[in-house]
Formats: C-alpha cells, sequence, structure tokens
C-alpha cells in the first residue's frame, strides 16, 4: 500500500471539483483555487479565538479543546455519533473494578510521540498529575483522585476516592490529552507536587507542542494565528492535510466575507441571521446540527438585592414569565431548541424533563401569592458577548421586556468577561446570564457547577443552603451506571429543575459552513471540532 | 454670496455698514441651516413622546425588517422601531453633552482664571494638571475613566468634564493675562476693589467671548464622545436608545444597515448643525472683537 499517490490523485480530483463549483457559482476568483501542481493547500480555518495559553495542563476554552485534540491525544475518545460508546485511544482496552473506584488502562504500544518515541504509562502518570498539580481551571477534573500505578510500560491504574462512573468520560477530554514527559521537562515542565509554582514551560509550550496527535504546533501569533503542520511521526491515519492554519476573524460578519470570498476553508462562528447570505452558493457547505451548548440565567437569591428571589414562587415566576418561542426566533433566528433543565438535550438525565413554557397569567398569579403583586426590581450583571450565536446582550433585553409584564424590572448591566468573574467572585449579583458548553460527555459536570450541592461551582454560593437530596443523588450516580444511573440523572434533572436557580433560555443548534470540497466537518461532543478527521472529498 | 458681501462691507466704515454686516453675519445660509436642525432636536427632546411613531423600548414589528411605509428605518434585533428609537437618542445625547460641556466650562474657566489672576505657584499647579490631562488623547482618557467609574450615561458626563475642562482653562487663562494689565483692571486695583471682585467683575465678563464661541463648537464633539463611549458599551445601558449604543447594535448586524443609518444620520445632522454654528458665531464675534 502506497498512501502518497493517491493522495495526489484525490487532490487532482479536488482541484477540478473546485474549479467546476467555482465557475458554476460565477464568483470567479482566483485565489481561491489551489496552485494545481505544486505545493500542498493549506487548511485555513476562521474563529474568534479565546485562548490564553497553548499548554495542554493549562488550558481551558473551546478554543482549547479543538487544539489540543489535534496536538495531544486521550486515553480513550468518544464516538461522536452514540456519546456513550468510549472508543480506543492511546489505549486499546481498558476496565474498571466493580465499584467504579479503580481503571486500568491497557496502551496501544504502537503510540508514538512526534519525536518517535513511544507513549508509555510514566507519560499517563505525569500528564495526570501535572494537571492536577498546577492547580489550573481544568485541574477539577480529576479531583478525588487519590493514585496513578505504572506496573509496567504498558499499564495505567487510576483509582480514586469514591466512585467515579464519569471517569471515562471524563479520560475523553481534550484536557486529559497525553504530553511526551521527557521533552517537557527538558524545556521546564514540572508534575510534582510544587507544580503550580515551579513549572516555567507555559512559554514553551505557546512555540511547540510535545503529544502524539495528528498535528504538532508550529507556531502561534496572539489575536493573529495558530499553524499546525502534519505530525509526520503519526502512528494512526495520516491526515489529510499538510498544513493547517487557524487564523483569528472576531465577527462573524468578517468570517462570513472571508468564506465566500474563498480566504477561508472553514468559518466556526456564523451568526444564525446570516445564513441567508450563503443560500444557493454552491461553493460553500452550510449544515445546522444540534449542540450541548446553551445560554441560561440563573438567579442568586443571596446576592445583595436578590431577597425576593428566596421564594421558590418567584423564581418559578420568572421562568413562567419568558416567551421562550419569541427567544428562540430573536436570538438565534430559529435555529434553536428550549431545554428544561441544566442537563443539556441529549446528556443522561435529560429526557423525559418538561421543557419550560411561557405563561403569562400563571406567573402573574404565582408573584401575587408569593406577595410581589406590585413587582420588584432586580440588577442583572452579565458579561457582554455573544455565546454560540446568542447575543447575551439581546438575550437580556428581551427577557427584560417580558419581566416588564409582570411587574418586575430588571436593571441590565452588561461588563466585560474579566468584570463580571471579578463581580461573581465577589459580592454577587442577583441576576446573571451566561453560557455553558460541556467538557466531557458525562451528565455529573451539570450538577457539580449548577447543582446545589457543597462546593457547587455556580449556584451554591448563592443559595444560603444546600440540598442534601441533590448531594446523596450525585454520589449515587457516580457509583451506578447504564440505566439506573440514567434515573438518577433525571431525578437531578428535575430536581435542579424545580428549584429554578437556573433557567436555561436557548440550546442553540450549531452552523458549520466550510467550503464544499472540505470533508469530515462536524461537531464532536468532547472535542468541538477533530482538525485530524478534515480532508478533501473528491 | 451673504458673507464676502458682510465681509467687502466691513471695510467701509459708515456706522450703518458695520451694522449690516453684524446682522448677516448672525444669519448666513450656513449659520441657519444649523439653527434650524438644533431647533429640530431641541424640540424632540422637549416633545420627542408625542413625535415619536412608537414606543422605543417595545418590540412592535417583525425582528429585522427593512424600510418600509410602517417603519421608515426599519426594525431592530428585537423588532423596535429604529426611527423612534433614534428620536428618543435625542433625549440622552443631548442634555448629557450640554450638561458635560457647561460643567467643564464652569470648572476650566474658574480654574483657568485663578490660575492667571494669581499666579506664581497655583497658577503652576493647576496649569501642570491641566497640560497632565491633555497629554492623553481625549477619547482615550475618557475611556479609562469611564472604564473606572463603571458604564452608564451619567459617568460618561463625569468622564468628559474630567477630559474636556483643561481646554477652558488654558483659554481662559490666557484671557485673564492679557486682560489683567489692562487700564480699567489697574483702576479697579487703584480704587480698591478687592481681589475676587477684579477678577468676577472686571476680568471675567471681558474674557467669556473666546469660551462661548469654544464651548459652541466643541458641544458638537462632545456629542461625538458621548456617542463613541456608548458605542464601545462605557455610556448608555442597554435598552437606552442612545445614539452611539444603536450604532453598535448595527454593527453586530451587518446586512442589516438601517440599523445603524438612523442614529448615525441623528449624530452627523447634530454634529455638523453645531459646527455651522460655532464657525459663524466665530466669524460674527471676531468682527466685533477686532472692532
Amino acid at each position: 500500500m502506497n498512501p502518497a499517490p493517491q493522495r495526489t490523485r484525490r487532490r487532482w480530483r479536488a482541484v477540478a471539483t473546485a474549479t467546476v463549483a467555482v465557475a458554476l457559482a460565477l464568483t470567479g476568483c482566483a485565489g481561491g483555487v489551489p496552485a494545481a501542481t505544486s505545493g500542498d493547500r493549506p487548511l485555513v480555518i476562521a474563529r474568534a479565538m479565546d485562548l490564553t495559553t497553548l499548554d495542554p495542563q493549562r488550558g481551558y476554552c473551546d478554543t482549547c479543546q479543538i487544539l489540543y485534540t489535534a496536538l495531544y491525544e486521550r486515553l480513550v475518545t468518544i464516538d461522536p455519533a452514540d456519546t456513550s460508546t468510549v472508543l480506543p485511544g492511546l489505549a486499546e482496552s481498558w476496565e474498571a473494578n466493580a465499584d467504579n473506584t479503580e481503571f486500568t488502562f491497557h496502551l496501544d504500544t504502537d503510540a508514538v510521540f512526534s519525536d518517535g518515541s513511544p507513549v508509555e504509562a510514566a507519560d499517563v502518570k505525569w500528564s495526570f498529575e501535572r494537571l492536577v498539580n498546577l492547580q489550573g481551571s481544568a485541574s477539577f477534573l480529576l479531583a478525588g483522585l487519590t493514585g496513578i500505578e505504572t506496573p509496567d510500560a504498558e499499564t495505567v491504574v487510576v483509582s480514586f476516592e469514591n466512585p467515579n462512573s464519569a471517569f471515562l468520560a471524563i479520560v475523553a477530554a481534550p484536557y486529559l490529552g497525553i504530553v511526551n514527559s521527557e521533552v517537557a521537562e527538558e524545556n521546564g515542565a514540572s508534575a510534582a507536587a510544587d507544580a503550580a509554582t515551579t513549572d516555567d514551560a507555559e512559554g514553551w509550550f505557546l512555540a511547540n507542542s510535545a503529544g502524539s496527535g495528528p498535528y504538532t504546533l508550529t507556531d502561534y501569533t496572539s489575536g493573529e494565528s495558530v499553524e499546525l503542520a502534519a505530525n509526520e511521526e503519526y502512528w494512526g491515519d495520516e491526515p489529510e492535510f499538510t498544513s493547517v492554519e487557524m487564523k483569528e476573524v472576531t465577527d462573524s460578519s468578517s468570517q462570513l466575507q472571508q468564506l465566500q470570498q474563498g480566504d477561508v476553508d472553514i468559518a466556526m462562528q456564523i451568526s444564525p441571521d446570516a445564513l441567508a447570505q450563503l443560500e444557493g452558493n454552491e461553493a460553500i457547505a452550510t449544515e445546522i446540527v444540534d449542540s450541548f451548548n446553551y445560554t441560561y440565567i440563573a438567579l442568586l437569591p443571596a446576592a445583595p438585592g436578590g431577597e425576593p428571589l428566596q421564594d421558590v414562587r418567584v423564581r418559578e415566576a420568572i421562568r413562567m414569565a419568558v416567551d421562550y418561542d419569541g427567544l428562540v426566533d430573536t436570538l438565534v433566528a430559529g435555529y434553536g431548541k428550549l431545554q428544561g433543565s441544566p442537563i443539556p438535550n441529549g446528556f443522561e438525565g435529560s429526557e423525559e424533563v418538561a421543557l419550560p413554557s411561557y405563561d403569562l397569567d400563571g406567573a402573574k398569579a404565582l408573584l401575587e401569592e408569593a406577595g410581589y403583586a406590585d413587582g420588584f426590581t432586580l440588577s442583572a450583571t452579565y458579561p457582554k458577548l455573544v455565546a454560540y450565536g446568542v447575543d447575551l446582550d439581546l438575550q437580556m433585553q428581551a427577557i427584560q421586556q417580558d419581566l416588564a409584564e409582570i411587574g418586575v424590572t430588571l436593571e441590565l448591566n452588561p461588563t466585560d468577561f474579566s468584570q463580571w468573574a471579578s463581580t461573581m467572585g465577589g459580592e454577587g449579583t442577583p441576576v446573571t446570564a451566561v453560557y455553558f458548553a460541556p467538557d466531557h460527555t458525562d451528565s455529573s459536570q451539570y450538577i457539580q457547577y449548577f447543582g446545589n450541592i457543597d462546593q457547587g461551582g455556580l449556584v451554591n454560593p448563592w443559595t444560603g443552603s444546600v440540598s442534601q437530596e441533590q448531594t446523596d443523588l450525585l454520589a449515587q450516580a457516580l457509583s451506578q451506571s447504564g440505566d439506573e444511573r440514567v434515573a438518577t440523572y433525571q431525578a437531578l434533572a428535575e430536581s435542579m429543575a424545580a428549584d429554578a436557580f437556573v433557567l436555561p433560555m436557548v440550546n442553540p443548534q450549531l452552523i458549520l459552513a466550510y467550503a464544499s470540497d472540505i470533508s469530515g466537518v462536524a461537531y464532536s461532543p468532547c472535542c468541538n471540532l477533530e482538525i485530524g478527521q478534515l480532508g478533501l472529498s473528491g | 454670496m451673504t458673507a464676502a458681501s458682510g465681509i467687502a462691507g466691513f471695510g467701509t466704515t459708515s456706522i450703518a455698514a458695520l451694522r449690516s454686516v453684524r446682522s448677516s453675519a448672525w444669519m448666513r445660509p450656513q449659520m441657519v441651516f444649523g439653527y434650524v436642525i438644533v431647533a429640530f432636536w431641541l424640540v424632540l427632546v422637549v416633545s420627542v413622546q408625542w413625535i415619536a411613531p412608537f414606543d422605543p423600548l417595545a418590540s412592535v414589528g417583525q425582528r429585522l425588517s427593512p424600510p418600509s411605509a410602517a417603519h421608515w428605518f426599519g426594525t431592530d434585533a428585537l423588532g423596535r422601531d429604529v426611527l423612534s428609537r433614534a428620536l428618543y437618542g435625542a433625549r440622552y445625547s443631548l442634555p448629557i453633552a450640554l450638561v458635560s460641556i457647561v460643567a467643564s466650562v464652569l470648572v476650566g474657566s474658574v480654574l483657568g482664571a485663578v490660575a492667571g489672576y494669581v499666579g506664581g505657584l497655583v497658577d503652576a499647579i493647576i496649569m501642570r494638571i491641566a497640560d497632565i490631562t491633555m497629554s492623553f488623547p481625549a477619547i482615550l482618557l475618557a475611556m479609562a475613566v469611564a472604564a473606572a467609574l463603571g458604564p452608564g450615561l451619567d459617568n460618561a458626563g463625569v468622564a468628559i468634564i474630567i477630559v474636556w475642562w483643561p481646554i477652558y482653562a488654558r483659554l481662559m487663562r490666557g484671557q485673564v493675562l492679557s486682560i489683567k494689565e489692562r487700564e480699567h483692571v489697574e483702576s479697579a486695583v487703584a480704587i480698591g476693589a478687592s481681589r475676587s471682585r477684579i477678577l468676577f467683575r472686571h476680568i471675567i465678563p471681558h474674557a467669556s467671548t473666546p469660551t462661548l464661541v469654544n464651548a459652541t463648537m466643541d458641544l458638537g464633539q462632545i456629542v461625538l464622545l458621548v456617542a463613541s463611549l456608548s458605542f464601545l458599551g462605557l455610556g448608555a445601558l442597554p435598552p437606552t436608545p442612545e445614539w452611539g449604543a444603536m450604532i453598535t447594535e448595527g454593527a453586530k448586524n451587518f446586512y442589516q444597515p438601517w440599523i445603524a443609518a438612523a442614529p448615525g444620520l441623528a449624530i452627523v445632522s447634530i454634529v455638523l448643525a453645531i459646527n455651522f454654528i460655532g464657525d459663524g458665531l466665530r466669524d460674527a464675534l471676531d468682527v466685533k472683537a477686532r472692532r
């Protein structure tokens, strides 16, 4: 088997198709057609990047998910078609003990890093320990870890304090990618307990990568671009594109324009309102797929000015006063769904939870019952940004209009993301609006972040109480599997929905827009876009 | 042209000719145009609730619909009438600009007059602070101050006063320095008038003309600055129909240009009108000064 000539042929065909497509669309732009004989066509992706670091154990962002997936590999991966199916990655097989506290992975002996050295158990141990010890934003993913054993070079045993049936899903998260420990340590990285203060490899990772993924990092210019080159030592199926550039294009309209001109192959954040501009353009393919992302408002009674929200009837009334269908229309031009609880559609436990519905009279009656017939005023501080096509500013203005109908005055205070984060870390705000995208494919993350449990992420510090029911149910879910676990997650979803601290607003669909000769563009639940899967269709 | 003939007329020395120059200088076509536009917006500030076709905060139509008979400037992303919002915008931009300019003039003039009249260390301290403030580009400093105070139109006004007062301090100081050497001031000193009486009764009234002209010219710039701060998210908070904030919304909806068109036209018209008036005023008052 000789893959090289085949690839060349495929590229020729692609050139021909692209030429025809361009001619058909009458958007004749010579620059859009790759040079037919010499050089490889680079893949160019346009994206508003939320990158602050490229260190795989320090970063925590959507763009990080995409890049880490291209540069590093995980022990296991998730089947995009069925998120409950775990597929082999660096580990060819794995098993868990009966109570899900100990997980054994057997590494694939073919797996090598980009410098040709084999992927060994010591690298896995080092990478996981570094993730924990750097105490970065993603360190919580390995909370409760008690030890990692490496009986031989191909076997890793990870043990936890409490049952953790979510671990296989967590292991597939891009933040748990395996790093070549020898190379990283030579360049200042450390996995020791004091890594948070002694590790100084963050700068090195901005220009280099040390993984076993299909690509390696060649260049990064902050605010401009990230450049990747195919990993010549890659042990899996060789990626089709030999070089990939991810380009910083901040707004949706510029992304659209560059895609139309053929300057970029994939535009990642096209707004639904711009979709009509692409209709009938044969050189560009668009697909609308369901996502697990959503925007929500959180009602936080313990924040100053949040007193009326202590009454669950008030929170329920606010939920009923929002015109959800109008919201989906206004925010994402109808390309979105409603969601019943903080566990998004498609995750375990979400299926049978009732969707929120608009009931103005019901909302008024509930407010009257709670003693707020004359209404009250709430202030809402939220980050001023567009998340997955949803402009939070617009969402809050629409909700403001809806709440005015039941006499609730919402004062809007949009701020920068960093300012919002410091408000949430400080005195808080009675109402806020944010977005959430999954880190992995297990529902536990939603209870850990949105549940009213001790040490809960967003909600618990502001409720003034802890729900013992939710705490117990979460521990129960993590020790269960299969249908039992689904049932427990559903009970949790219903309990969180009844609490009404977090009201999901819109679950936007994702718009994939790309040059029609590119294949493999798909939304991956763990990793957003898998660059290694992209190719030219012919 | 009236203006040209007016200036030619100034060459003759008869009183009648001079009077005709003065009256026509106040009524040059571009100034009249300015008066009409400014009057239009001032009328709106007072009575927009009877003039605007729709409630500026309510969703009254299909979202993002292009200009039509019902909505002359279309609707925005929430289905609000863009024309009504732009008309209501006058209620926010103009008062805040007026208050900011008056406050800047008051603060700047008093500090500048004191600096010029008292001199010495007081002069040095006040004018160095003014120099430091002026060494920053106005928009940058205003952004920094507004960001520190937090968003809101009131805070934007405060930021503008902080940025703008040194201009008037400098202007007034220069005037005071030259006027305090005049004979009428010296005679006031001779008859024993108090220092504050001399400053406020004998100097400042003579020094106010350039300040007045400058303030008129600056008013347009301040309308722009308010809009710029709101455009950057440091001014009006949603859903306030402020012009700069509306243009931000328009920029987000790149393919619906009408959303930004109405507030854009509003800003252009008011700034242009104020500049016309300011220009004319400068010419007209120059004549008086030269006389």
